[in-house]
């Protein structure tokens, strides 16, 4: 799940293929938990990458619908886009997948220093995170368990 | 809108120093930036001009003061042109793509703004991006994009909001769909009945609609067997 670094500007070749990397275990990992996984999710108002379609316990209750959209570079504009993207397609929850930590501190960053007066308060509604930051911290700690076994060290 | 301009002729204001010929050049946003303020100083707002309260740039900002103990109302505008991130192909078909007006509409909510008018180069233009906005919002997401945001241009005439069907369409224009759903009954009565309504038929009047059918559906000058 090694995803390396890729410069600001980029052919629309090599973005969809970056976001199609960034995909990839975001779908497995759905599939994975048993979840309805849909990819390119678009009523209409521009496709959200993946989106994971889920019953929260109970039949009576609504579906939760949780998207994933891939951002290959940080600007206000695809922020923007990413985030009516989601609202308008009907997500209870929006992930932006990006592949380096420094996008996801300015992302973050642009989401939270929104003016108090504005009608959306993203900072509920948006999470921002790598796909390794997506991998189980359990899976983390069993291979952690398992290397230590095998080298005698304490975990 | 026109009538704010024409006043805005008379008067000798900041558009007018601005010479005729570059309405039409390159710098149509900032003539367009540039009226929009003057008319919002002429009504006594506060006006702000190219403004980034980081979501983005806003054109103009009209802060609305409406009394004392109320907090400003903030008004802002943002033009869609050819520049506006991606291609120019829909400007020129008088279609914004749904993707700038997404995104502009969403620069002017994380800014903090009331409302957001997107401001297109003609009538056609901004009535398209008012027709997207309500497609969009017809969807049922949480932010009710039609409530905050709206397509208008400077040169319009008439209010920019529109009017659902029901509203624009005056009770008795409804005669001619009246017209066809009586013929359309027709057709039902006289024509061979389909599914369960074909083996519930009697005998008799089937043996009548036959009848009329042979001597009615057929050239007037043809005479019965």
């Amino acid at each position: 799940m090694q995803i390396c670094s890729m410069s600001l500007y980029q052919a629309p070749e090599e973005k969809a293929q970056l976001i199609d990397m960034l995909k990839a275990p975001i779908i497995q990992m759905g599939k994975d938990q048993g979840y309805e996984v849909v990819e390119n999710y678009d009523l209409g108002a521009g496709p959200v990458h993946v989106a994971w379609i889920f019953k929260p316990g109970s039949e009576s209750l609504p579906d939760m619908r949780l998207g994933f959209i891939c951002l290959t570079e940080f600007s206000n504009r695809s922020v923007n886009e990413a985030i009516a993207r989601a609202m308008l397609n009907l997500m209870d929850k929006i992930v932006f997948v990006v592949p380096t930590e420094e996008m996801t501190r300015s992302i973050k960053n642009a989401i939270e220093s929104m003016p108090d007066r504005s009608i959306l308060q993203l900072r509920k509604y948006v999470t921002v995170l790598t796909p390794s930051t997506l991998v189980s911290k359990s899976e983390i700690l069993r291979s952690a368990e398992r290397r230590s076994a095998q080298t005698g060290e304490a975990v | 809108m026109k009538k704010d301009m024409a006043a805005q002729e008379q008067e000798p204001t900041k558009s007018n120093q601005v010479d005729n010929a570059s309405i039409f050049d390159s710098n149509h946003t900032t003539v367009q930036t540039d009226m929009l303020a003057d008319i919002g100083l002429q009504k006594g707002f506060e006006v702000e001009e190219m403004r980034d309260y980081g979501a983005g740039p806003i054109d103009v900002v009209w802060n609305i003061d409406i009394h004392p103990a109320l907090p400003k109302v903030k008004c802002g505008f943002v033009s869609l042109d050819a520049t506006e991130g991606g291609g120019s192909q829909d400007t020129e078909d008088n279609q914004i793509s749904l993707r700038k007006i997404e995104e502009a509409a969403v620069r002017g909510i994380r800014s903090g703004l009331d409302k957001v008018f997107l401001v297109a180069e003609n009538e056609e233009m901004a009535k398209s991006v008012s027709g997207k906005i309500e497609w969009l919002a017809s969807h049922g997401s949480l932010l009710r994009l039609d409530s905050v945001s709206l397509g208008l241009s400077l040169d319009q005439n008439d209010p920019s909001i529109i009017a659902s069907s029901q509203t624009r369409v005056p009770q008795g224009s409804k005669i001619r769909k009246r017209a066809m759903r009586e013929r359309e009954s027709k057709f039902d009565k006289y024509n061979r009945p389909k599914g369960k309504r074909r083996t519930a038929e009697p005998k008799k009047r089937r043996q009548e609609r036959e009848e009329k059918l042979q001597r009615f559906s057929r050239p007037r000058n043809q005479k019965l067997k």
